[in-house]
């Protein structure tokens, strides 16, 4: 790395290293898509269709050129955000995801931020007291959060709250106000932190592991600076890049990971659902645009969150 | 007859604090044994000494627990102890199948892109791996699934082409440390093809750091089939712990709690005792990490 190396000139390096990424996530997208995938010819044909009305989809769908074009008229629409329409509705799949991704957003958010919360701090206890009753503790609730499948916590979580105790309804999807948004949101939000729980417990533990063996920590405890200024002047500034890492991480691998289940078991009209259903009933626009964008909002996520975590390291910023 | 009290370790190392006891000795073996219990019992299925008529409904509907059909059986009256076991030999399948695949392939990339760290062939593959880690596993295995359609051996094809990026970059860490040990550089200097070199020297040193992901492979692959079968992605003719859990999803509903029960009862032992296992096993290979790199990205199964 150059030592006089602005922080813009980093982002401008990190955009052009990004764009074969980029190419490759699309090209992993169409070639899965539409070079692999069934013909949608005849998703859009309909029954016994005539040899004219083959050819005039044929000329729809641009078929007489040749792979490699067929590509780049892809990226160029892509640029456009262009995405088509939806096989099976005739929406455009641009509408669907700006309709279905916020949804998503209201659902795995909430679990997503808690969870992560929750596990930091049981990270710092069980970092603290390494090796002792509540280490160990720690270590046994993650082990038994990594080994429950997703699909028990939803069916366990939905039998005991919803049909049990009926605290919460069983399935659908409502914002309509605060009231019911909490309502239909809490239940989700358990299983997301439940089943997150082990992971980022464990990774958390490991960074503040390292974290306490910093000179500058050994130091401010060697003058018996308190507990609490440790953790917020020492440790939480060195965790920063790894705690920023991990949430950025999660957040393109909640919104069609974990939704994918939740949502088909709760009916909720959001991204995991859309993209089950476009799985199930062929839509290949859709599936193509949901992987193609995914894939690189991870990797504009993984860029932005590395210059973001060396702007902030004062180190970084005084070279 | 003890003349000297137990010394305390805990302040010097608190990883040594508690003293091993018998018990403590015994329970470290606990999660070899349910492992070797459950491939006992997917040997048998594979053999077909047992459980092969977990198709036939050989009962009323939601019987309890009897001499006949030990676990009760479910609403069609199909034994649950029979479709319990084909559930374990369908998880060993695929737990097999795709830890062997995505930690083979993930170890010849990771072992070719370490040794030749930072020419060509190492961007190249870096950048190949960088792709397919990009796309978020769901995505890419429903791709991947919508693809091939009903092709048989699609969900493992799928499972490998998502997981494989971590294998190789976990190896090729491992590689770029390696290769400038002298060993190497003695095969290099005396003429040998770096593939010789690559095959000969490097990989046989990978073996232990592969072991301990083919079990990180195995439980996230057995956690993706049930999430994937449960909400019907994958092959639907087949039984698996997820098609179970399906089942008992209405069973559930009706106040019958016998499948879900024996299902999830199951899972969680085989995951957990894998899961412990592979813990194990990291830690006698590596002791500094525990179970950090391949977790960093299976989360949510």
């Amino acid at each position: 790395m150059r030592p006089s190396s602005s922080i813009i000139g980093l982002l401008l390096r990190r955009l052009l290293g990004a764009v074969p990424l980029l190419l490759g996530v699309t090209l992993i997208g169409f070639l899965l898509t539409q070079h692999v995938g069934p013909d949608p010819i005849w998703e859009l044909a309909g029954r016994s269709p005539t040899p004219a009305e083959l050819a005039a989809l044929d000329a729809e769908l641009n078929r007489g050129q040749s792979g490699i074009e067929r590509y780049l008229d892809f990226l160029g629409s892509l640029l456009r955000l262009d995405l088509g329409e939806s096989l099976i509705s005739g929406e455009s799949v641009r509408s669907i995801i700006l309709r279905s991704v916020p949804v998503t957003l209201a659902l795995m958010l909430p679990g997503l931020i808690l969870g992560i919360g929750i596990s930091l701090a049981l990270g710092y206890l069980a970092a603290c007291r390494r090796g002792q009753w509540q280490d160990r503790w720690v270590a046994g609730v993650s082990a038994l959060s990594m080994s429950v499948s997703l699909v028990i916590v939803v069916m366990l979580s939905q039998l005991v709250f919803s049909v049990w105790l009926g605290w919460f309804p069983a399935r659908g999807w409502s914002t309509d106000n605060l009231v019911d948004w909490l309502l239909h949101a809490t239940v989700p939000t358990l299983i997301i932190v439940l089943v997150n729980l082990g992971y980022n417990v464990r990774f958390f533990r490991a960074v503040w592991l390292e974290a306490l063996q910093l000179p500058a920590v050994q130091a401010a405890r060697a003058y018996g600076l308190p507990e609490h200024k440790i953790l917020f002047h020492r440790l939480l500034p060195w965790a920063f890049g790894p705690i920023m890492t991990r949430l950025v991480f999660a957040v393109p691998m909640l919104l069609l990971g974990g939704s994918l289940v939740i949502e088909t078991h709760f009916g909720v009209p959001g991204a995991g659902r859309v993209f089950y259903n476009a799985v199930l009933s062929g839509d290949q626009p859709l599936i193509l645009a949901l992987v193609v964008l995914t894939g690189s909002l991870v990797v504009v996520a993984q860029l932005v969150v590395e210059v973001g975590v060396r702007w902030f390291d004062p180190r970084a910023r005084a070279a | 007859m003890k003349l000297v009290s137990t010394p305390s370790y805990r302040s010097i190392d608190r990883n040594a604090a508690r003293a091993p006891n018998r018990a403590r000795a015994l329970a470290n073996y606990l999660p070899m044994g349910f492992v070797g219990v459950f491939a006992l019992l997917a040997l048998g299925v594979w053999l077909g000494l047992w459980a092969s008529g977990w198709r036939e409904i050989t009962g009323p509907a939601w019987a309890g627990p009897s001499i006949d059909h030990w676990f009760g059986t479910n609403q069609i009256g199909q034994d649950i102890l029979a479709r319990s076991l084909q559930s374990i030999a369908a998880a060993f399948e695929v737990g097999l199948v795709v830890g062997v695949g995505a930690a083979l392939l993930g170890l010849v990339v990771g072992a070719m892109a370490g040794y030749f760290y930072e020419g060509w062939i190492d961007e190249l593959l870096l950048w190949l791996t960088g792709c397919f880690e990009s796309v978020p596993y769901y995505l890419l295995m429903g791709a991947v699934l919508f693809a091939l359609g009903g092709v048989s051996g699609a969900l493992q094809l799928a499972m490998i082409l998502s997981f494989w990026p971590a294998v190789a970059r976990v190896v090729r860490v491992r590689v770029v440390i390696l290769r400038a040990e002298n060993f190497i550089t003695a095969a290099r200097v005396s003429g040998s093809h770096p593939l010789r070199i690559v095959c000969k020297h490097v990989i046989p040193h990978l073996y232990d750091l592969t072991l301990v992901q083919v079990t990180l492979l195995f439980v996230a692959a057995i956690k993706t089939q049930v999430v994937l079968s449960f909400i019907g992605l994958a092959g639907s003719d087949s039984i698996s712990f997820g098609r179970m859990l399906a089942e008992a999803a209405s069973d559930l509903l009706a106040g019958q709690y016998q499948n879900f029960t024996v299902a999830s009862v199951l899972l969680f032992l085989l995951v957990w005792s894998m899961n412990q296992l592979g813990d194990q096993l990291q830690a006698a290979v590596d002791p500094r990490r525990p179970g950090r790199f391949l977790r960093r990205r299976l989360d949510l199964m």
